[in-house]
């Protein structure tokens, strides 16, 4: 008998149960997470990512207790704009949350593409669309939790605590819009790294595009920001407004305006000189609509089960 | 015998290039050697099977589905062993195995406990929880192969098996194949350049030319040669033993140094006594007496000889070779 814990080596068939072939992006949806959330370094990351909400929390504990006389309204709090919170602490883990983005999403398909793991999923199964979904899933679910526990932390903390300040009052529907922020925090990284990550064989090279228009796009942020706030004299406009959303950044952070809404308000101190209005919500809409067709679009052309040369 | 695959006209082309060119072939069940030159057509034909590649004109069913409308069913009841290696980071053997049943349907527990059963199968259950970017050339192959049997496929499309592997290695692949196909009711198709590796594994070969089939059948009858030839195998070197023989009324075949391809009237005894007579009045001594066949090298050459002439297809390569040569016809090919 050969020496090995199973006694019948001999292969058997399989004749057990089978899903019918659909809605297979699941498992690839499963499979990424489960890959995503075995990395220290994306429960590192997605921790550090939490740290302006911890701010906020610390400062009004520390302002709440030691700020106030007996009996009287605390003027920190009554100026606050509670749903601003929220945005400005969003706005403050972009660079985190890029490189949570990074170690989860740049690799996910490029990796694939180097070991041709692509033709085992694609000789299951699974067609390229279902691939295309469940990798896209698998980057949003991750990225969508860690903008969202945070913010639910925060949120049962100022729930508990400051109700008395217009917690509630202020905005009826704060807990449905601190549902929808980060799902489109996910969206948005999800699609960018699945087309930035199909057009590579390597994670790393992927990634480090994936950075470049990220910083690209931030500098063009904060160059049309400076514009609209008046530095040169051109003043505010829409079409400046609008422009100051077009990057990834900020692409976040006026979704995260336009679903709060508010026009957003400088963290910590709640001053409003130097923001930049929320953008016009068909405007945002659609710059979301471009970027996911546009992860899914290069995505689709990329993803190839075999290599066609022309001849 | 059942059929797995049913090809019709199937066209295939690559921008101006025609890789399958109106291919009917009937695939059966067992399993069947894919032969042909580079740029044959072969792994072309496996990839339309899947899906991969969409036919510009043409039908086909495997398993008893169509490959335009059912793609996902067929590939439910396959299992593919690419050529290149292919796995997925990140993931240990087992991890990787029960994820590949996982996506062909099964369910978490059943693929996972189905993963140690064939990497056990396949000898890798030592290995099983390493990384398979840590793996050798070997093994590589090995995970490949039980990938493709994780979930219990009907149809085995194995391209080039035995790619990289060491004697020992190459060996043990092969009785694996041979294994699952002959006493386990699967069904492959193996594409390989290496003849041996085809005659160890199957019974059937298709030989595929400019994206035509240029032969099929059995291997066994596929070697056959009409009328029962022998070789002759003499100790040195005989002048005097032609002489004798064509005296004695044998048609000699060929002859090369002390070996010798006859074709001699009657049954075994009366053949060997032949033989053996000749041989003594030339004063040769016989070393060695037996039924002559073809190799499936030779098989192999004579489908894929005239490049230019495609009458042939569908047809034992028997027809091809006389066709070919205008001699009397020598050989035979029965499906």
């Amino acid at each position: 008998m050969p020496n090995s814990p199973i006694a019948d080596l001999s292969y058997r068939n399989y004749d057990g149960p089978m899903s019918p072939p659909h809605t297979r992006w699941w498992p690839i949806a499963k499979m990424s997470m489960r890959l995503a959330i075995k990395s220290k370094g994306f429960w590192i990351w997605a921790t550090l990512s939490s740290y302006a909400y911890l701010i906020y929390m610390v400062i009004f504990y520390f302002t709440d207790s030691t700020g106030t006389a007996s009996g009287r309204s605390n003027p920190y709090f009554t100026m606050l704009k509670w749903h601003d919170t929220f945005v400005a602490s969003f706005t403050l883990s972009q660079l985190l949350l890029l490189i949570v983005a990074l170690l989860i999403g740049a690799g996910s398909i490029a990796n694939d593409n180097r070991s041709n793991a692509l033709l085992v999923y694609l000789s299951r199964p699974v067609s390229k669309l279902d691939y295309i979904f469940g990798k896209w899933l698998g980057i949003a679910i991750p990225i969508a939790a860690i903008v969202f526990v945070p913010m639910l932390t925060y949120y049962g903390y100022c729930a508990m605590s400051y109700a008395k300040y217009g917690f509630f009052s202020q905005d009826h529907w704060i807990i449905v819009k601190i549902f929808l922020i980060p799902i489109c925090a996910g969206i948005v990284h999800a699609s960018l790294s699945i087309g930035i990550s199909s057009m590579f064989n390597q994670g790393r090279i992927a990634g480090a595009t994936y950075a470049a228009v990220y910083f690209i796009g931030y500098f063009f942020t904060v160059l049309v920001g400076q514009l609209y706030i008046g530095v040169t004299g051109i003043g505010p406009n829409q079409f400046l407004k609008n422009l100051f959303y077009c990057s990834p950044d900020g692409l976040q952070v006026g979704l995260a305006k336009v679903i709060a809404g508010t026009n957003g308000s400088e963290a910590f101190t709640g001053f409003t000189r130097h923001i930049v209005p929320r953008p016009d919500p068909w405007f945002i809409i659609l710059l979301l609509i471009v970027v996911i067709l546009f992860g899914f679009g290069v995505a689709w052309n990329r993803i190839r089960p075999v290599e066609i040369v022309s001849r | 015998m059942e059929s797995i695959a049913n090809i019709q006209g199937l066209t295939v082309k690559y921008g101006s290039f025609t890789a399958l060119d109106n291919l009917t072939v009937n695939v059966p069940a067992g399993c069947i050697g894919l032969l042909g030159p580079n740029g044959a057509g072969k792994t072309t034909l496996l990839k339309t099977v899947l899906g991969f590649v969409q036919p510009a004109s043409g039908t086909a069913t495997v398993l008893g589905h169509s490959i335009e409308t059912e793609g996902k069913f067929i590939r439910q009841k396959i299992g593919l062993m690419p050529e290149q290696d292919c796995h997925i980071p990140g993931m240990s053997a087992v991890r990787f195995v029960a994820y590949a049943g996982e996506l062909s349907g099964m369910p978490k527990a059943q693929a996972l406990r189905r993963a140690h059963e064939v990497l056990e199968y396949c000898g890798l259950g030592e290995a099983r929880y390493r990384q398979v970017e840590t793996y050798s050339t070997g093994m590589k192959q090995r995970i490949k192969f039980a990938q493709a049997l994780v979930h219990g496929p009907k149809l085995l499309l194995l391209d080039e098996p035995t790619n990289g592997l060491d004697p020992k290695g190459r060996d043990d692949m092969l009785e694996l194949v041979r294994t699952v196909c002959h006493d386990k009711g699967l069904s492959a198709i193996v594409s390989s350049h290496l003849l041996p590796d085809v005659e160890r594994t199957c019974d059937q070969v298709i030989v595929l030319m400019k994206g035509t089939v240029r032969a099929q059948g059995l291997i066994s009858d596929l070697k056959k040669l009409q009328g029962f030839p022998v070789d002759v195998e003499l100790r040195e070197p005989n002048p005097n033993f032609t002489t004798e023989i064509l005296q004695a009324g044998v048609k000699l075949i060929s002859a090369k140094s002390a070996s010798f391809r006859l074709l001699v009237p009657g049954n075994d005894r009366e053949i060997s006594k032949t033989v053996q007579a000749c041989a003594r009045k030339a004063g040769a001594q016989v070393r060695g007496l037996s039924r002559a066949e073809r190799t499936l090298e030779e098989i192999f050459l004579t489908a894929v000889q005239d490049q230019n002439d495609t009458s042939h297809i569908n047809r034992p390569i028997a027809d091809i070779s006389q066709s070919q040569t205008n001699e009397p016809p020598v050989i035979t090919g029965e499906n």
